[in-house]
């Protein structure tokens, strides 16, 4: 049962440089399972994902071990990635936002 | 080590996981009489629909769709029921020429009488029970597993418990030689680029965005625009940011495995590997196109707990949340919500997955098949036109 207390994201693939958060996060929660050392940066809803590499501006971002878009400004490990940051490389989400 | 398949041999070399009686009607006016032969049976099952030979723009595909229904390898036999007109008596001798052994007919031209029709087609169904029962299941290989997969009532947790775990199974599946296959073309809108990235030449690549590109071009014909709003803003609130995620997601259900080929609607799946069918996001239809395809079993994740299922190919449902798993048992094969909770890891419920895809194939019933779910219905493209 420990492991239910401790799993707070899940990483999807391997090649991925996010996570799944399965709670919500809090500033300053740091994540230490399936080996990440990660402090949480901003306030992450349940669902959202979090930074588990630094990406750099325009980088991809790895999901399922695919990329489903591209970083709009340098991303910290422990950051919120969502639509704040992030572009699709096909079609903008700017105008939904 | 897994345990052995053991599925029924058809003399044609294909291979089915049910050995079903099938009551069909080829006019919409018998379906009544299907259903009543069926139900008064020893365990015979029946499909309705709504096609009375009408001749227009879905013609063909709705012959394909029947005859290979029909003709699919889990059926031990077909009865059909028939006005004999020259259209309908092609759809049967399609069906035989795809590989159905024992096509029976009843036809009303002939025989004159609806009760004569239900009084005889009992009869006939009865006796090929018998037979269907004296036929036993012999070890069979694992190219004889034509998986279909299907996603309906998606939820936010879709793409990273039920999918995934179903793309775990479906690659263990393809690596040891069976088939499975990926449909609704709705579904991969914004993520195509990236599966076509995975096809094994570059040809098969330009297919599956072609077929994409394809469907989008008659949406905007019908006036819809369906990128404008995807993802919806609940999907951004509940942590989707692109479209391309959106659509990876639904795309999980492939695993990660290479994309062999593309096939049309309804298309005979025959070799082993992963494809991808054009089929419509509509569950049922979708179902029904994939048994028209020679699919013999399927895994269909929900987030909301669809019951559809189909009368001929089992339908295996795997919960993508443990809240929806524990409101429905007797709907739910599997839940894989069990990976959210951080109970369980996707390999361990892909692992499960993969052995209970195995225990179905070997005759373990599904919860639809229990529920008699039998759902069919045919995809039109095109206003109906009666001549």
């Amino acid at each position: 049962m420990l492991r239910i207390l401790m799993r707070k994201v899940l990483i999807l693939n391997e090649k991925d440089n996010i996570a799944v958060c399965l709670v919500e996060l809090a500033i300053g929660e740091v994540i230490g399972q399936d080996g990440l050392n990660l402090t949480i940066q901003n306030l992450i809803p349940r669902g959202h994902k979090v930074a588990t590499a630094a990406i750099a501006k325009n980088e991809g971002i790895i999901k399922y071990g695919e990329r489903m878009g591209h970083a709009t400004t340098d991303i910290k490990v422990g950051e919120h990635v969502h639509t704040h940051n992030v572009l699709g490389d096909r079609l903008s989400t700017e105008q939904v936002v | 080590m897994s345990k052995e398949l053991m599925a029924f041999e058809r003399s044609d070399g294909r291979w089915g996981l049910r050995n079903h009686v099938l009551i069909l009607p080829l006019h919409s006016a018998f379906s009544a009489t299907a259903r009543k032969i069926a139900d008064e049976s020893n365990g015979a099952v029946a499909v309705s629909h709504d096609w009375s030979g009408e001749i227009d723009g879905d013609f063909d595909r709705i012959v394909k769709t029947i005859s290979g229904f029909a003709a699919n390898p889990n059926n031990f036999a077909t009865i059909f029921i028939t006005i004999g007109t020259p259209n309908e008596l092609g759809i049967i001798e399609l069906a035989r020429k795809l590989g159905l052994s024992k096509a029976e007919v009843l036809n009303v031209a002939e025989l004159g009488s609806m009760g004569k029709i239900a009084e005889i087609g009992l009869q006939m169904a009865n006796s090929l029970l018998k037979e269907a029962k004296a036929v036993s299941r012999v070890s069979a290989p694992w190219s004889a597993i034509k998986l279909g997969q299907e996603c309906g009532g998606s939820d936010a947790l879709s793409g990273i418990t039920a999918n995934p775990a179903l793309g775990v199974a479906s690659d263990r599946l393809v690596e040891l030689g069976a088939s499975s296959v990926l449909g609704e073309t709705t579904e991969i809108l914004g993520a195509e680029h990236l599966l076509a990235a995975r096809a094994i030449t570059p040809e098969i690549g330009a297919q599956i965005v072609e077929t994409v590109a394809r469907y989008e071009r008659s949406i905007n014909y019908e006036g819809i625009d369906m990128r404008g709003a995807q993802p919806s803003r609940g999907n951004i609130e509940g942590g989707l940011t692109t479209l391309e995620e959106k659509s990876l997601g639904a795309a999980k259900k492939a695993g990660s495995a290479q994309f062999s080929g593309v096939f049309e609607f309804a298309d005979q799946v025959t070799k082993p590997g992963l494809y991808f069918m054009d089929t419509p996001g509509h569950d049922t239809e979708q179902l029904t196109g994939f048994g028209a395809g020679g699919i013999n079993v399927i895994v269909f994740t929900t987030g909301r707990g669809t019951p559809t299922g189909s009368a001929i190919v089992p339908t295996i449902k795997v919960a993508t949340n443990t809240t929806m798993a524990d409101a429905i048992p007797d709907l739910i094969d599997l839940n894989a919500g069990t990976i959210a909770d951080g109970l369980k890891t996707l390999n361990d419920v892909g692992g499960e997955l993969f052995d209970l895809i195995l225990e179905v194939a070997n005759g373990q019933l599904t919860k639809a098949e229990k529920g008699l779910h039998h759902e069919f219905s045919l995809s039109r493209m095109y206003n109906t036109v009666i001549r």
